[in-house]
């Protein structure tokens, strides 16, 4: 176990209960925790966690010019993937019809988006917006096309996990925990209002 | 056969004999009084079974009802007995009774007293039981299974208020005053301490585990809230300001934890040869490379390629040969004089002079056969040179001559 997990936190992984349920459990034990720290210790890196210890992940110890470098890029993949991350978990939770935005551990079924999108002129052509996004264009220009390759994007950049094959069932991995711990510190510190106007209510009252 | 075993019997009967009735009155509430029923109702109403639920109605008594709930594992949302304070007030009460009746020496009370307090005993204990491990499922199976947020909220107070009521339960039960008021009778004192006191510890861990996974659903319950609300602002606020990129948070002096994250460690194909501790394992390696030949090893002549830059090259205009210049002229100026025919030795001697006339209408055939192709309306005439010798295969010809046909012909 302790080798697996510390190839795939030298990888860069995100471990988590959904892609690696085991090494998660494994972390969670404090001991386990602090042996594969001190492993981490002698290459100056460093077990880290997102806010709600959702996932583990490794991290520098020391800040230095070459690490700075490494999290500018890391950075820059955040920046990359901001706008269509905060738009897909906001059509999920239009897809869903629920009012609470995604966690980890969450399911979806391909067939059931997609049997939702395609009832739903609204939610097709929210679909297609996404091909503005450079990872998000799809050869195939149906709502099936379209639908898969948001999916396999998102599991690229694994937010998300396939846990069935057959059915096509996605699993929302712990690495969103990271996500809205980030979204959460750009709202607070560039104070984006994140509160929609009155003025927004009040039209939609009117409908 | 003793008076309450006819008793029981007389009652298992009854419950048998009328259990149409009982399951109608268990599912739909009440049961009605008819010509034919009415003898019925009256026993199961003697018996306890039933009570009036109005003149004409009936209902089940509550304890059976709690029986057949429990027995049927109903997912009827079970009641609490939120007097469960005024149960262990009877049960001391019992108690009492049992501790007069054996002072007085009143053995058949003691009997009676003491089978009612196991009784209630086993009824509190039952009920617990039933009641902490029941919200723990609740707690832990259903809790999630809800849509919406308001649903989520809903559920966390309804199991708050459940879990408030067990806890006071178990609080009015004050053992050690309980075990202290019947130190003086054992048979009490162990049913108490066997079937109750040594019991409480799981209810309270229970109660405790409950209380956590609810106080982590409460946290996230908030969290939640947070989370749709930061999503759909921030979804508004990006669908508004469609070119808003982050300040570049990795430039700060003190970076944010969260994008604190190594890079993944890069494998290398080929081992590093400056790396000494490899070098044993190296020569190895080399050792088994086979040498097939010489030429293998001999050194391979370097290839003089053309030298890539990505700086812009200069560009060379390349003039066109005089020929071509001239060939030009002359087949323009056939073009434009539409059924003039015109010599290319006449044009050679007035416009080219430095191309040998042989060479001069060499380069005219091979233009004017690259044109015709395109071009049908230019016609050519060989005029050709008197024949020395005769049958020698060849043709000798002397000029050309141009003809550019109008489109009438």
């Amino acid at each position: 176990m302790f080798d697996q997990l510390l190839k795939r936190l030298l990888q860069g992984e995100f471990i988590c209960e959904v892609s690696d349920e085991a090494g998660f459990r494994y972390l969670q034990d404090p001991e386990n925790a602090a042996q594969v720290d001190e492993f981490l210790t002698r290459l100056d890196y460093r077990l880290s966690s997102t806010q709600n210890r959702l996932a583990f992940f490794a991290a520098y110890r020391t800040i230095d010019g070459s690490a700075r470098s490494d999290i500018r890029k890391v950075f820059y993949q955040f920046r990359i993937e901001l706008q269509p991350v905060v738009e897909w978990l906001d059509m999920m939770m239009s897809c869903l019809n629920q009012d609470t935005a995604l966690s980890p551990g969450d399911t979806l079924s391909f067939s059931g988006l997609l049997q939702v999108i395609e009832q739903n002129q609204a939610l097709a052509d929210r679909l297609q917006t996404f091909a503005k996004f450079k990872d998000f264009t799809s050869g195939d220009d149906s709502v099936k096309g379209r639908l898969e390759k948001l999916l396999t994007t998102l599991q690229k950049w694994n937010y998300l996990s396939l846990a069935n094959r057959d059915t096509l069932i996605y699993q929302v991995t712990g690495k969103l925990d990271y996500f809205y711990q980030a979204l959460q510190f750009i709202q607070e510190h560039e104070q984006i209002p994140v509160e929609q106007g009155e003025t927004d209510t009040i039209q939609g009252s009117l409908f | 056969m003793s008076q309450s075993q006819q008793g029981l019997e007389r009652l298992l009967r009854a419950l048998a004999g009328h259990s149409e009735l009982i399951a109608e009155a268990y599912f739909t509430g009440v049961v009605y009084k008819d010509n034919q029923n009415q003898r019925a109702l009256n026993q199961l109403k003697q018996l306890k079974v039933l009570v009036n639920h109005n003149a004409d109605g009936y209902r089940i008594a509550g304890h059976l009802t709690q029986f057949l709930d429990s027995a049927l594992s109903s997912d009827r949302v079970r009641r609490l007995d939120t007097d469960l304070a005024d149960w262990i007030d009877t049960l001391k009460l019992q108690i009492s009774l049992y501790q007069d009746a054996e002072v007085e020496n009143r053995l058949g009370d003691c009997d009676n007293y003491f089978a009612e307090t196991e009784r209630l005993v086993f009824d509190l204990s039952d009920t617990l039981e039933e009641n902490t491990r029941y919200l723990s499922m609740l707690v832990n199976s259903r809790f999630a299974n809800v849509r919406t947020l308001a649903e989520k909220q809903k559920q966390n107070t309804f199991y708050i208020s459940r879990l408030e009521k067990l806890v006071n339960a178990i609080t009015a039960l004050q053992p050690e005053s309980l075990l202290e008021m019947v130190e003086d009778q054992p048979l009490i004192y162990d049913l108490l301490d066997h079937q109750l006191i040594r019991k409480l510890p799981i209810y309270q861990q229970r109660l405790q585990d409950i209380l956590d996974k609810l106080k982590v659903f409460l946290f996230e319950l908030r969290q939640i809230e947070a989370r749709a609300q930061l999503v759909q602002g921030f979804a508004f606020f990006l669908q508004q300001n469609q070119n808003y990129q982050p300040q570049d948070w990795s430039e700060r002096d003190s970076i944010p934890e969260h994008w604190n994250q190594i890079k993944p460690l890069a494998l290398f194909a080929y081992a590093d040869p400056l790396d000494h501790a490899l070098e044993e394992d190296l020569i190895e390696i080399a050792q088994k490379i086979r040498i097939d030949t010489e030429a293998m090893l001999a050194k391979q002549k370097q290839r003089s390629l053309n030298a890539v830059s990505l700086s812009p090259q200069n560009k060379t205009t390349l003039d066109l040969p005089l020929y071509r210049k001239q060939l030009r002229v002359y087949f323009d100026r056939v073009l434009k004089n539409e059924g003039q025919s015109i010599s290319a030795v006449a044009f050679q001697q007035a416009f080219v002079d430095d191309i040998e006339p042989s060479i001069w209408l060499s380069c005219v055939l091979n233009e004017w056969l690259r044109r015709q192709q395109r071009n049908k309306r230019l016609r050519m005439e060989l005029i050709q040179a008197d024949v020395g010798r005769h049958f020698s295969g060849n043709k000798k010809v002397r000029d050309i001559v141009l003809q550019f046909r109008s489109a009438d012909n």
